[in-house]
């Protein structure tokens, strides 16, 4: 653990002295926070919500109390009103039920305060049981936000790849990788300790990404187990193009060439019908496009997630086997 | 400390041998040379020995390990320092031993100190990318000594450095084999054998020629010279004679009784010479 734990801050305290380092780790970030400059209507921070016209006005006031209130005509006008870019929250009274009406995508923390707002409300006469029931009217995103973000969680893996590559090239070039071969690390630790920054800059990028973006409302669950996956094949790649290149322009290069099939695999998903999406069967990034944009927009299941990534790791065996030899041969 | 039986290696796996079976022992406490010109198999061999290189063919046993079964923990006893300087060049020259301390099992020797006894103390903190040759070289250097390594490989350990340098470097490999640490010492340079070897091994063409301790070979090789400086005619030359020779010795009372001599000593024969006299090859 002690060894792994050197490699890994080793890689980081040189990689802070490189700016192409540097650039790959936050280049998601900037990507992102360029993306939603672009996308229209910035969600407004502060909590809104709308009425339909004739709800009890006590209730109203006191929600005023704590949030920018709206009302509408009838209930046709309240969905017709939150489906719009921005986050509002409609209310429906049926009985002694309130029915909070939501797109999906706004901010977690607002939906519970308002739960919270109308459960003081209710609170007043204890012995009725709070309820409050939800209804998704579905989430409306714009396709600038979810095709470029799903685009880019899958480009923080290959962004880790390139890392991978351009610490283990500084090794070739210097030739510390002979210092590290005749000390007592095994190979195992050091491999594990090289590929470590490539799971760790795609996490992270990818749910900062998520978070500038305003996608908060996903599985994080199943996004991180999927954005683990297709690290995996990056790191993979980066590996057996690291360890054969000797300085950093041929690697880069040969990286670029991983670019073209992950755009064509993306782009092939996103405008192709879906009876040719088969063609695309062979790519692991096909199926990361595929998990990744179910979960933003919030319709992925956890057997989706799931069965996406055992194909992902096992197209990945695949290439593992075919790379392993050049990969174990160049570590020498 | 180390056994070889045998050893042959190929680079391209078929008969075309760098190295065409050799065999030899070191025992523990001996400063052991291996002398030969370039492209012998010195590199090939210390790869072997160090895992480096895989074990091919014979059989070979370094520190108590078969290397036929390489593990990773038997480098907690050895160093290696490298022909060609190998060291991070982003990181100083104390982060990059900080590094390689922490991957040893076993005590290790504070950084400093040994930055200290190479003269690197003053730039410990500068990035070694910024080093000379000879700073890197003395950074490979002391890296190898970091946990105090019972067996110690150097490979070229002086070659390529200003003589001022180069001395340092032998004091501390002196003062290394008086604390008893065994040296497998590869180079070309036969002076630097004489001074630190207990025994050398003279290899050519993958093949050693012999092994025996610098005295003996002397002894059996090396005549005794006397080499004189002295003026014929206005021009001033120097001639060689051997002590053993008759001719040799007559030319030279010749000499003495009607030329005018600058200059005249005894000179013993050198491994180098001897190196020629029994390969019948020069050292480059
Ligand atoms: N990686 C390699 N692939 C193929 N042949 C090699 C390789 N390394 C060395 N050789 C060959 O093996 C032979 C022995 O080389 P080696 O490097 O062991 O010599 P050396 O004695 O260390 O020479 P030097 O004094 O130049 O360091 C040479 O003929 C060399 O050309
Ligand atoms: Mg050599």
């Amino acid at each position: 653990m002690r060894k792994f734990l050197a490699v890994i801050s080793r890689d980081i305290k040189s990689g802070t002295r490189d700016w192409l380092i540097i650039y790959l780790s936050v280049a998601a970030l900037l990507i992102a926070l360029i993306l939603r400059a672009l996308i229209p209507g910035v969600s407004n921070s502060a909590m809104n919500v709308v009425f339909v016209e004739g709800t009890d006005s006590n209730l109203i006031a006191h929600v005023e109390s704590h949030a920018t209130v709206g009302v509408v005509s009838d209930e046709a006008a309240l969905r017709e009103r939150i489906l719009r870019m921005d986050d509002v929250l409609g209310v429906l009274v049926e009985g002694e039920q309130y029915k909070i009406i939501k797109q999906g995508n706004e901010v977690m923390p607002m939906e519970e305060t308002l739960k919270f707002v109308l459960n003081t409300y209710k609170g007043q006469s204890i012995d009725l049981p709070i309820q409050v029931a939800f209804s998704d009217i579905g989430w409306e995103i714009s396709p600038l936000k979810l095709e470029g973000g799903s685009l880019l969680i899958i480009f923080t893996t290959v962004f880790g790849g390139m890392l991978i590559v351009l610490n283990l090239v500084e090794e070739k070039m210097s030739n510390t990788l002979s210092a590290i071969n005749v000390s007592p690390i095994s190979r195992t630790v050091f491999i594990l300790g090289k590929g470590a920054l490539g799971f760790t800059i795609p996490i992270i990028g990818s749910i900062g990404s998520v978070l500038i973006l305003g996608f908060a409302g996903i599985n994080y669950g199943m996004f991180i187990i999927s954005v683990i996956c297709i690290a995996l094949i990056s790191i993979i790649i980066g590996f057996s193009i690291g360890v054969v290149n000797n300085e950093p322009i041929s690697a880069i290069a040969s990286m670029k060439m991983v670019f073209l099939p992950v755009l064509a695999s993306i782009f092939g998903a996103m405008f192709l019908a879906d009876k040719w999406h088969f063609i695309l069967y062979w790519s692991p990034f096909y199926w990361a496009y595929d998990s990744i944009h179910a979960i933003l927009l919030n319709e992925a299941t956890w057997q989706q997630v799931l069965v996406n990534c055992g194909i992902i790791i096992g197209l990945t065996g695949l290439v593992f086997l075919a790379l392993r030899k050049r990969i174990a041969h160049g570590l020498r | 400390m180390i056994t070889v039986k045998n050893l042959y290696h190929s680079y391209t796996n078929d008969q075309a041998y760098a190295v065409k079976g050799i065999s030899f022992e070191i025992s523990k406490g001996e400063v052991f040379g291996f002398l030969g010109p370039s492209g012998a198999g010195k590199s090939t061999t210390q790869g072997i020995l160090t895992g480096l290189l895989p074990l091919q063919k014979g059989d070979v046993e370094v520190a108590g390990y078969d290397m036929h079964h390489r593990k990773r923990d038997m480098f907690n006893k050895i160093g290696v320092s490298f022909e060609q300087s190998n060291v991070y060049n982003k990181l100083s020259a104390i982060e990059n031993l900080e590094f390689y301390k922490k991957l040893f099992d076993v005590n290790t020797v504070d950084p400093m100190k040994l930055l200290e006894l190479v003269g690197l103390d003053k730039v410990a903190h500068k990035k070694a990318g910024t080093f000379s040759k000879g700073m890197k070289h003395r950074l490979t250097f002391v890296r190898s000594m970091l946990n105090n390594p019972e067996l110690w490989f150097l490979d070229e350990p002086t070659t390529g450095l200003d003589p001022a340098i180069a001395r340092q470097i032998i004091e501390i490999v002196k003062q290394k084999k008086a604390e008893g640490t065994t040296v497998f010492l590869t180079t070309h340079n036969m002076n630097i054998a004489d001074e630190l070897c207990d025994r050398v091994a003279f290899i050519i063409d993958g093949d050693i020629k012999l092994i025996d301790s610098p005295r003996n070979l002397k002894l059996q090789f090396g005549e005794k010279l006397v080499v004189v400086d002295h003026i014929v005619n206005d021009q001033k030359i120097q001639d060689k004679f051997s002590l053993i020779n008759k001719e040799d010795l007559d030319k030279l009372n010749t000499i003495i009784q009607t030329g005018r001599i600058e200059m005249m000593h005894t000179k013993e024969a050198t491994l180098e010479e001897i190196f020629i006299k029994v390969t019948g090859r020069g050292l480059e």
